[in-house]
């Protein structure tokens, strides 16, 4: 921080000086699924993120056609680890296994005391089978609203 | 998970889909409702600290967005700015070439701020001329008569 004088204060960063991780957006998350839920209903907020899933992940629905289940074995690796979640992948015969022992959002959250709503991991359910349906994929996400863990697999059927 | 460093298309695809649903009424209604129940943090500060609550706020957030700035404060003359020279959000939906920003993505900083700010006696202007560049100024000023005595007027909320 540069401070010019004892009455003006002056903070000057460039867009390289910090990591892009901004976990409060995870907060801003549940106040979207709580505002859809109440003003337009459950089905309004599962439209909204299969188009943001068509839309968004793109990209993601190429690349898992092209590469199959590494794509998606590269893309939870990537997110996790970069926000610190604990978790593991691996395959059982043709389907990958991503465990989350600890989400980093849910733990985020709980840590600041944050608002959170347990309809949070459905965004997890309805995009992931977005993107695997959009692809020729399925998949499942077995876990316990508020726990912050979860099973996810995936299969080409 | 939505990645936390996903959040921003989300929420710029959701401006969109609100938008076809209702038209920018329907953005609007949630950009209020938003800034109602997710920005209590710089509703805090502002209300406890004045212009110095709005520093701490967004030097947190602009540091975790790795955002390219300059944030001045001047006690003395009542006045805090943020020189915003690329944007986190609108940078990041500019270099993501497969969606589109949303026509009025920017006008979220307006309505989200504006509605913290002003209720609690500041005078709050954005200049969104340079939008698509990525840049904008926001000003908040303490009104003459009030930033001598450097008190915010306490809020009600």
């Amino acid at each position: 921080m540069n401070t010019s004088s004892d009455k003006i204060k002056v903070l000057d960063c460039s867009a390289g000086d910090n990591e892009y991780l901004h976990k409060d957006f995870h907060g801003a998350l549940c106040y979207i699924i709580k505002y859809l839920d109440e003003v337009y209903g459950a089905e309004t907020l599962e439209e909204y993120l299969e188009q943001l899933a068509k839309s968004y992940y793109s990209p993601l629905i190429e690349k898992l056609k092209e590469k199959a289940l590494p794509a998606l074995e590269n893309h939870w690796k990537d997110i996790f680890t970069r926000e610190g979640g604990k978790f593991s992948l691996h395959y059982e015969n043709n389907t990958l296994v991503l465990n989350v022992d600890e989400c980093p959002a849910i733990a985020h959250l709980k840590k600041t005391g944050q608002f959170f709503t347990h309809r949070y991991c459905q965004t997890t359910v309805v995009v992931n089978k977005t993107i695997c349906h959009e692809a020729g994929y399925d998949c499942t996400c077995q876990y316990e609203p508020g726990r912050g863990r979860c099973v996810q697999k995936f299969w080409k059927p | 998970m939505i990645s936390c460093t996903e959040f921003i298309p989300a929420y710029n695809e959701l401006f969109k889909f609100l938008e076809r649903r209702g038209g920018k009424d329907a953005v609007v209604k949630f950009w209020e409702n938003l800034s109602d129940s997710f920005l209590t943090k710089l509703r805090d500060l502002a209300a406890k600290k004045g212009l110095t609550g709005c520093f701490e706020y967004w030097q947190n957030v602009l540091t975790e967005e790795s955002a390219d700035f300059r944030m001045t404060l001047d006690e003395e003359n009542g006045l805090f700015e943020i020189r915003m020279r690329y944007c986190p959000s609108m940078g990041r939906l500019i270099e993501t070439t497969h969606i589109e920003p949303y026509r009025f993505y920017c006008e979220h900083c307006d309505t989200l701020y504006r509605r913290v700010l002003e209720p609690l006696g500041f005078e709050y202007h954005i200049d969104l001329s340079s939008s698509r560049q990525a840049k904008c100024l926001i000003t908040v000023r303490l009104p003459p008569a009030r930033f001598k005595t450097k008190k915010p007027r306490k809020t009600k909320k």
